[in-house]
């Protein structure tokens, strides 16, 4: 599996926690409410990357790592 | 304590300004207990945002758990139409808390995600080209008639698969579940009527649903789902596929019909959207938070206090019931500088008007693509638009900030 670079936008995460729901391991809610990174190695990369189709307001970005390509959004 | 204000929200002035009256409470009394209708009034922005993320202290099981009596008061003879209606709502799946919130909502969340919505762009964009091609036969039309709600409404009616022809059906009935937000003593009729008729129009079409396998491109299908995997009871369908029809229409006609009116208000707004939108999309993008913000359709939100909470040093205590008004938290000075200030150029722009949490309106992408959508086409097609009324009258609900009508006439751009 690529190693992922994720990233929350605290600008604009609304702590939906849809996140959380489809990786639990990766994403963690902090104490304003808000998703952050725990471990980026926490889940799949499928299940991740439904994690972040499935934010309501697109606050996440996932990059692959080593070849610095964009996976979502 | 806040000088010189009735607890009465459906008053004229109330009604017609909520910004003054719920910014009065706001600067005097941000955690304000609302003697007559047994309720805190919360005003403030961090106020609201931090009762969503701490969700597990403000329940949403309103229906379920409401023991004080109906507010404002109702006829003494519906308290069995009231009941009725309680039962009703109470299978909303926004009316649960979690774990049950997410199991119901994950059924239908991702039909409304951001990549899923942006298929549905081109045939917004159609049809607001084929409303706006018939409004320009005749050189004008009432924006909320004839553009703010046909549009919204075709494309949920679409999604959800219902025949062409019931639309004016749905809206009808819509019309009447509208009477949850209002305060006249005898609305539970009209409302228990709508919410009748459309439980008998969807049975059948959830039961169909039931026999047949998934459909991916059809809601109604996708919410069944929910149904014959033991997620949803078959009441629990129906309720919530009224509830996305209604709240997939009614919300958006607002967002357009309002910020229609504050780019009619604000000419020089006007002229800077049409001067932008050709240079850059994210303009049209910034311009539509604005008008959430500025103007937003939805007024308030109810909750219910799940234990004692303190918030502004006033003890909220259990089964207390909660309603955080969005159009004063949007006009917060100390979130918003120049609150009052329409500024489609502000960004980032923080409002809460899809609210925040885990409540966080589900299709609030569908909203701002239809209004991103219509207020582009307008700018793009108009050279001036014309306000043909000076005189604004809104539904007297506490909960929709809704115009009844907006005539303007039309000016087409040179082509």
């Amino acid at each position: 599996m690529a190693k992922l670079r994720i990233s929350v936008d605290h600008d604009i995460c609304v702590g939906n926690r849809m996140c959380e729901t489809f990786a639990s391991k990766v994403f963690v809610i902090n104490e304003n409410g808000q998703s952050e990174v725990a471990d980026p190695e926490g889940d799949t990369e499928e299940n991740i990357l439904e994690a972040a189709e499935n934010c309501p307001v697109s606050a996440i970005t996932v990059v692959d790592e080593e070849t610095g390509e964009t996976l979502f959004p | 304590m806040v000088t010189s204000i009735t607890d009465d929200m459906f008053t004229g002035e109330a009604i017609a300004d909520p910004y003054s009256y719920y910014g009065k409470i706001r600067d005097e009394d941000p955690v304000y207990w609302n003697e007559l209708y047994e309720l805190w009034v919360i005003t403030k922005h961090d106020d609201l945002v931090w009762m969503t993320r701490n969700h597990e202290l403000f329940s949403s099981e309103f229906w379920a758990r409401d023991k004080r009596p109906p507010y404002p008061a109702i006829d003494e003879s519906d308290m069995g139409l009231y009941a009725y209606m309680r039962e009703f709502f109470m299978d909303w799946f926004i009316q649960h808390d979690r774990p049950v919130h997410t199991d119901q909502r994950k059924v239908v969340h991702k039909w409304f995600n951001p990549k899923s919505m942006e298929m549905w762009r081109p045939m917004v964009q159609q049809v607001i080209r084929d409303m706006l091609d018939e409004a320009d036969q005749n050189g004008k039309m009432d924006v909320m008639k004839d553009f703010a709600t046909p549009l919204p409404l075709f494309i949920i009616a679409q999604m959800m698969g219902m025949p062409y022809q019931d639309r004016q059906f749905i809206r009808s009935m819509a019309e009447k579940l509208l009477f949850i937000g209002r305060g006249e003593a005898d609305r539970m009729q009209p409302l228990v009527d709508g919410i009748k008729e459309l439980q008998d129009y969807l049975a059948p079409m959830v039961d169909m649903h039931m026999d047949l396998p998934t459909d991916e491109d059809n809601l109604l299908s996708v919410l069944t789902s929910g149904g014959k995997n033991g997620v949803l009871t078959r009441d629990e369908v129906i309720a919530d596929a009224i509830l996305l029809l209604l709240a997939g229409h009614e919300t958006t006609i607002n967002l357009i019909c309002n910020g229609t009116l504050a780019f009619m208000q604000h000419p020089e707004q006007w002229q800077l959207l049409k001067e932008d939108t050709l240079d850059s999309p994210n303009a049209v993008v910034r311009a539509t938070e604005e008008c959430l913000r500025y103007d937003p359709p939805v007024k308030s939100i109810q909750r219910i206090a799940s234990e004692d909470v303190e918030l502004g040093g006033k003890l909220l205590k259990e089964g207390d019931r909660i309603r955080w008004f969005i159009s004063s938290a949007n006009r917060d000075p100390d979130k918003h500088p120049e609150p009052d200030t329409f500024d489609i150029t502000r960004w980032p722009n923080t409002h809460v008007a899809f609210g925040s949490g885990i409540h966080h309106c589900l299709g609030a992408t569908l909203a701002r693509l239809e209004a991103q959508e219509a207020f582009k086409s307008l700018a793009e097609r108009y050279d001036k638009i014309t306000l043909e009324t000076d005189e604004f009258e809104y539904q007297p609900s506490v909960t929709f900030r809704s115009l009844k009508n907006l005539p303007v006439s039309l000016e087409n751009a040179a082509p």
